[in-house]
Parts: C-alpha cells; structure tokens; sequence
C-alpha cells in the first residue's frame, strides 16, 4: 500500500537523551520523513509545539523538567495530532496510564528501528487516511467510502458488520487476524461467543469478494485461529 | 476457638463425676459408721430382752444366770415397775439413788420418750410390769419428738427427685456461669493466638487472670510484624533495584539495537558487515527480553505483580500468542500447529490476560529459541475433569532425562537461598512456573510426542 503521502508529516520527538533523539531522527530521516523537529525538555516541546504545528508526537515519559504525561495532556490542549509513547518504562501501570491519557501507541525501549517505523505509519495511516482508499482484491475491489464491494463491474453494499470486519482485516491485512480480534471488532469485547455468528459473516462477506466462496483467494481461513484478508497491492 | 469450650466441658465433666463419686463414697462411709455404731444392739432391742428374761414369782421378780450376767457386764441399770401399783418391784443394784421408787404415768410416758432425770431410758415389757434401762447421762441422745408429718413422708420419694433436681440445676448453672467467665477470659487469649500466623497486628487487653499470657502474645506481634516488615523492606528494595537498573539498561541498549538495526539494513556496507550489525541486533534483542524477564520474574517472585483477575477464555489469549508469532514468522522457520479440537470453542479461566499471554508466549519463544535450524511447534488446548490444559511442544533438539531431572530439581538463582548447589539459569520457564502458581495453577515438562520438548501447562477451569 501506498504511505509516500504520510512521509511529509510534521513529527516532533521529545526526549532527554540527545544521542537517542539524533538516532530516532536518522531512522525516520532513512524511512523518507523530511519533517522532524526535537526537543530535550518540556519547555523545548511547548515551544516548539507552538511554532511547528506537529502532526505526530514521540514523547518520552520521564523528563528533566516534568513527564511526558502531563506533556501529552498540555499538547492536546493545542491540537488533536496522535501521540506515541517511546519510554524505558514498561510497566503494565504505566502503558494503562498512557493509553488511558489516549496516547495512539506505547512502545517501550529498546526497541528496532522497523519496528518505531511501522508503528508510526500505522498511527499515521489511521489518523491520516487516504483520499479514496480503494482496495484491490485478486477478483473484487472493496470501497470502504462507499462501504461496497465492486465486483466484475458490479457494485454490492457491504452491511456494517461485513465493514467492521473487512475494515480490521484490511488494516492487518496479510496477517492472521484471530476470531477473538474478529469478533469483538465486530460485536465488543466479550471473550465469550459470537464464533458462529462470525462464520456465517465470512461465509457472506466470500459471496461479495470471492469468484467461487468456497475455493477462497483473498480471504483465507487459519484453521483453529483465524483469517487472512490478502491484498492485491501488496503491503 | 472450637477446642477452648471442649476443653472447659472436660474439666466440668471430671468435676461433676468426681462429685458424684464423692457423694457415693460418703454415703458409703456413713452406712458402714452406722453399722458399727448399731453392732452393740440397740437399747429398745435390749430393755425387751430383759423384759421377756424376767420371771415373776409370787410378788417378786427373778432373773436367770444368763441375765445377772448380762446385767452385771452391762453399764445400764435396769428396773420394773408394776402395771397395778406403779411401784418399782424389782431393781439392779446399781440403781442410782435419785431415781424415784414410785412412777406416775405421766413418768412413765416421759422416761419412754426420753429421760429419768437426765438418764436416757428405754422401756421394754415384762410380765405384768415395764422394765425401764437407764444409761449413763452421756451414753445416748434421744430425739423426744420423733413425729412427722405423713404427707411429707408420703411425699419423700418426690421431694428427694425435686432436691436432685434443684441440685442438678444448681451445678449447672454454676458450670454455665464459671464457662462464661473463664471463656470471656480465654477467648481473645485465643484469637490472639490464632491472628498471629495471619500476620495480623494483635493487640490484647494486658488485665485480668491472663494478663502475663496477653503479654506475651502482644509481644510476639510486635516482633512478627517488625520482622516482617524488614523482609519486605529488603525485598521491595531487592526489586526496585532490578527495576532500577532494567530501566536504566534500556536507553543504552536502544541505541545499540537501533544503530546496529540501521546498519544491519545499509546497502552501502559488505555482506561481512551487514551480517556482524545482524549478531549485534540480535544479541541486543536476547538483552532487551532478559531484562524484560528479570523485571517481571523480580516482581513476581516477591508477589509485587498486581493480577488483574477477570474471566477470560484461554482459547482466545492462546490463539493471540500463537498469531502473533505466526504473523512474526516470515521465514516459516518455526510453523506453528494448532492441534485443538475444533469443537472446543470455550475454556473460561479465571486469570490475569496480559501474565497468562506472556507465559504461552514465553513457552513458545523457548522452542524458538533452543533450535535455532528451525522446528514444528504444536500448540493443542483441552479441557477436561474441571481444568484447562495448554501443551506447547515441538520436534525440535529436546533435552536428555538427565536434564530434564536437572529441569525439575535443580532451584533456580532467583529464588536459591543456598550457595552451594547448582543453580539453574535461563528465565523464561520460571516465569512461567510463577505465572501459573500465581493462577493455582501446575506446570508440567517432559518429552514431547513429536521427538523434542515440551512444556503442559494446567490451570483450574472457572464457572461457566
């Protein structure tokens, strides 16, 4: 799938340690974002907040002048871009803190460089979507602004459930998403259920996407686990 | 608590036995000094003998041998009076002088109840007279009144039955009362007792019969807790400074993984180099878990991990651990099969998510990580008799039976307390071990079917 469009966001990263800020830097810098400003401490980020007007935000918790919590909360008074949390500290307790505080991601050093790398497009991609994101399929197109299916030049609406489900594999797609995933995408979090509920969806979901539903292509069963929703494009 | 008025009820009971036995005994006692006290015959039996031995002649009376004997040896004296004259006709010689020859009946009426001044007399009869036996002063006493009322004799065996019931009912509320009272003084002596292996502050009332005994108990508190106290101390200060140093390790060790990531992927360097970044990047990703491990094995180890109880179905934490390694095998070095009955869609437990995801993942990045050629890992859930079971295993090196002994016995460093014996490394398997005691649950390892290891974890299957 295409991110080019996402490599032109403003990132603002934040954090004490001068070395780390120059290697998150030259990660992103490699990975095609132009757009980085850092800062070292709280009053730097407000600062510079101001003047750079970011659209996403690393933040590390512990700082010289204050943490990255209250830094989060002072952010989002000025403006609604995505925050991750990059931080030593990797406690249960302070992970809840920080999606609680509605941080987009927490991730906890060390870590690899694809790895901040993917997480930052996918916050990016979730915050930023494309103009028109049309799928492609091996026999089929899905439309998810128009919730529909194209298929051999015919248009077939997708019901809500069939899109909250095709809109969670779509976002993992070519990787198994399991029917827990699936389920509470679908209906909440309840660890309880729902599976046959969730087969008879599939089983309309490969009427509208497959050539023949029962030799699916694009939407394959993980026996026992899951399904994998496989994208023309690649990604 | 339940064994203090058992005993009390003892103690009442041989009490109560041994006043009956007392009373047994005494009235034993009593029935054996009367007999004794009787052996001699009583006087009335006596003063009838004589009466029948004497024999009237003319105006006379004679006794036989047999009687002057007897008369002689006895310390009575005795006399007859006659029926017609009221006069006494016959007398043995020891008759004191102040007795008077001449008897009214009123007299006679007063010696058979009682005395003839001052002598206790019993009167027995003659031929044609009484005889009358007077003792010396001090020899008998003599009830003078001996009547009773006939509905009170009427009523003996009744009353008797009432005085035991009166009595009976006294003892017990004697028992029930000094019970009470020695069970009010017992009873927080005794709880006392009991709250101190709870680990409970104790504090007792230092008054009364027990006082030295609360005391001490108050005592014994103090120093518990305070030991206590100073366990937790050094093990919460044991902890903090593995937190503490894990999360210093962190910043330093990311900018090794990250610097040496980015060259690993740098087209400008040699295939020599890029490969050197690649062991760099993985030695500093085996670094990351084990400081990830120690944190989390501290914590669990000195109980400072808070579980998050809720009612989960392991099926779906499972099935996540096992797509989430099998999304990360891009190679398909280590293809994962999932051997659970396909019917078997619910396994409710009741547990903390993110510990139980981290131990199955744990058991799964051990078979990754121990064959490193590559192996099949078989993941397979069943439920059955009340509990949920997970197997991970795989066909992969395995271990000798030796090592699989060494597995079993040998203690880990975290949690030897001896220097002396050999120590068992490698964190993940214990942190498995205390994830599922800390769930109730049991961890099992042996050889797998499949020709390598393998690890069966076992947890108490919640209500539906």
């Amino acid at each position: 799938m295409d991110c080019e469009y996402l490599k032109d966001k403003r990132i603002l990263l934040v954090d004490d340690e001068r070395e780390l800020l120059a290697m998150v830097e030259s990660i992103l810098r490699a990975e095609g974002f132009g757009n980085i400003a850092a800062a070292s401490n709280v009053r730097e980020a407000l600062e510079l907040a101001e003047r750079f007007c970011p659209e996403l935000a690393i933040l590390d918790v512990m700082l010289p002048d204050g943490d990255g919590f209250a830094l989060l909360e002072r952010l989002r008074q000025r403006g609604g871009y995505p925050v991750l949390f990059l931080t030593a500290r990797g406690e249960d307790e302070d992970k809840f803190r920080g999606f609680g505080l509605g941080a987009d991601d927490y991730m906890v050093k060390p870590f690899l460089p694809k790895e901040l790398i993917f997480r930052v497009l996918a916050i990016l991609r979730r915050s930023y979507k494309e103009e028109n994101p049309l799928v492609k399929l091996r026999h089929s197109e899905i439309d998810f602004a128009r919730a529909e299916v194209v298929k051999d030049g015919e248009h077939i609406p997708l019901t809500a459930k069939e899109y909250d489900l095709l809109s969670a594999l779509y976002r993992n797609a070519g990787r198994i998403v399991t029917i827990d995933a699936l389920c509470e995408a679908a209906w909440g979090d309840n660890p309880f259920g729902y599976e046959n509920s969730l087969m008879a969806h599939i089983r309309r979901i490969r009427e509208k996407i497959e050539q023949s539903p029962s030799q699916p292509v694009s939407l394959v069963t993980v026996k026992g686990l899951g399904y994998k929703l496989i994208v023309e494009s690649g990604r | 608590m339940k064994s203090v008025p058992k005993l009390i009820r003892r103690f009442v009971g041989i009490l109560m036995i041994s006043s009956v036995l007392i009373l047994i005994l005494n009235l034993v006692l009593l029935f054996v000094v009367g007999m004794s006290q009787t052996a001699s015959g009583s006087p009335y039996t006596t003063a009838n003998e004589i009466g029948a031995a004497l024999q009237r002649t003319g105006d006379g009376y004679v006794c036989d041998a047999a009687l002057s004997e007897r008369l002689e040896q006895g310390e009575f004296w005795a006399l007859c009076i006659d029926d017609t004259t009221h006069q006494v006709v016959w007398s043995t010689e020891n008759l004191p002088d102040e007795i008077p020859r001449q008897f009214s009946l009123a007299d006679v009426s007063k010696l058979t109840l009682g005395y003839v001044k001052d002598y206790p007399t019993y009167a027995g009869e003659a031929e044609g007279g009484l005889v009358v036996l007077g003792y010396p002063k001090d020899r008998y006493w003599k009830s003078m009144w001996p009547t009773w009322d006939y509905y009170f004799i009427a009523n003996l065996p009744k009353t008797v039955l009432c005085v035991l019931a009166v009595n009976i009912l006294f003892i017990f509320l004697i028992y029930v009362i000094a019970n009470a009272g020695l069970l009010r003084s017992v009873r927080p002596i005794v709880e006392g007792i009991q709250a101190l292996p709870a680990g409970e502050a104790v504090c007792l009332r230092e008054k009364g019969l027990l006082s030295e005994l609360a005391a001490s108990i108050n005592r014994t508190s103090e120093i518990l807790r305070s030991q206590r106290l100073q366990l937790r101390k050094k093990e919460t200060a044991r902890a903090n400074w593995i937190a503490g140093v894990s999360h210093d390790i962190r910043t330093p060790l990311s900018m090794v993984m990250g610097y040496a990531g980015q060259l690993k992927e740098d087209p400008e360097l040699t295939e020599e180099q890029r490969r050197r970044a690649a062991v760099i990047v993985r030695q500093s990703r085996r670094m990351k878990n084990l400081i990830d491990d120690l944190n989390l094995a501290s914590r669990l180890e000195y109980n400072m991990q808070p579980n998050h109880l809720a009612r989960e179905n392991l099926i779906s934490i499972v099935r996540q651990v096992v797509v989430d390694f099998m999304n990360l095998d891009i190679d398909g070095r280590y293809p994962i099969h999932w051997e659970t009955d396909e019917s078997l869609t619910v396994c409710p437990v009741n547990a903390d998510k993110a510990l139980l995801q981290r131990a199955v993942s744990n058991l799964i990045q051990n078979c990754i990580n121990h064959n490193e050629q590559g192996c099949n890992i078989y993941v397979r859930l069943t439920a059955e008799d009340g509990k949920c079971c997970v197997a991970v295993a795989d066909d992969g090196a395995g271990v000798t039976d030796e090592q699989l002994d060494k597995l079993k016995s040998a203690p880990h460093y975290m949690v030897c307390d001896s220097d002396n014996v050999e120590q068992r490394h490698g964190l993940g398997l214990l942190i498995v071990k205390q994830i599922m005691d800390s769930h109730g649950g049991e961890t099992t390892v042996g050889h797998s079917e499949h020709g390598g290891f393998s690890v069966e974890l076992s947890l108490p299957s919640g209500s539906q």
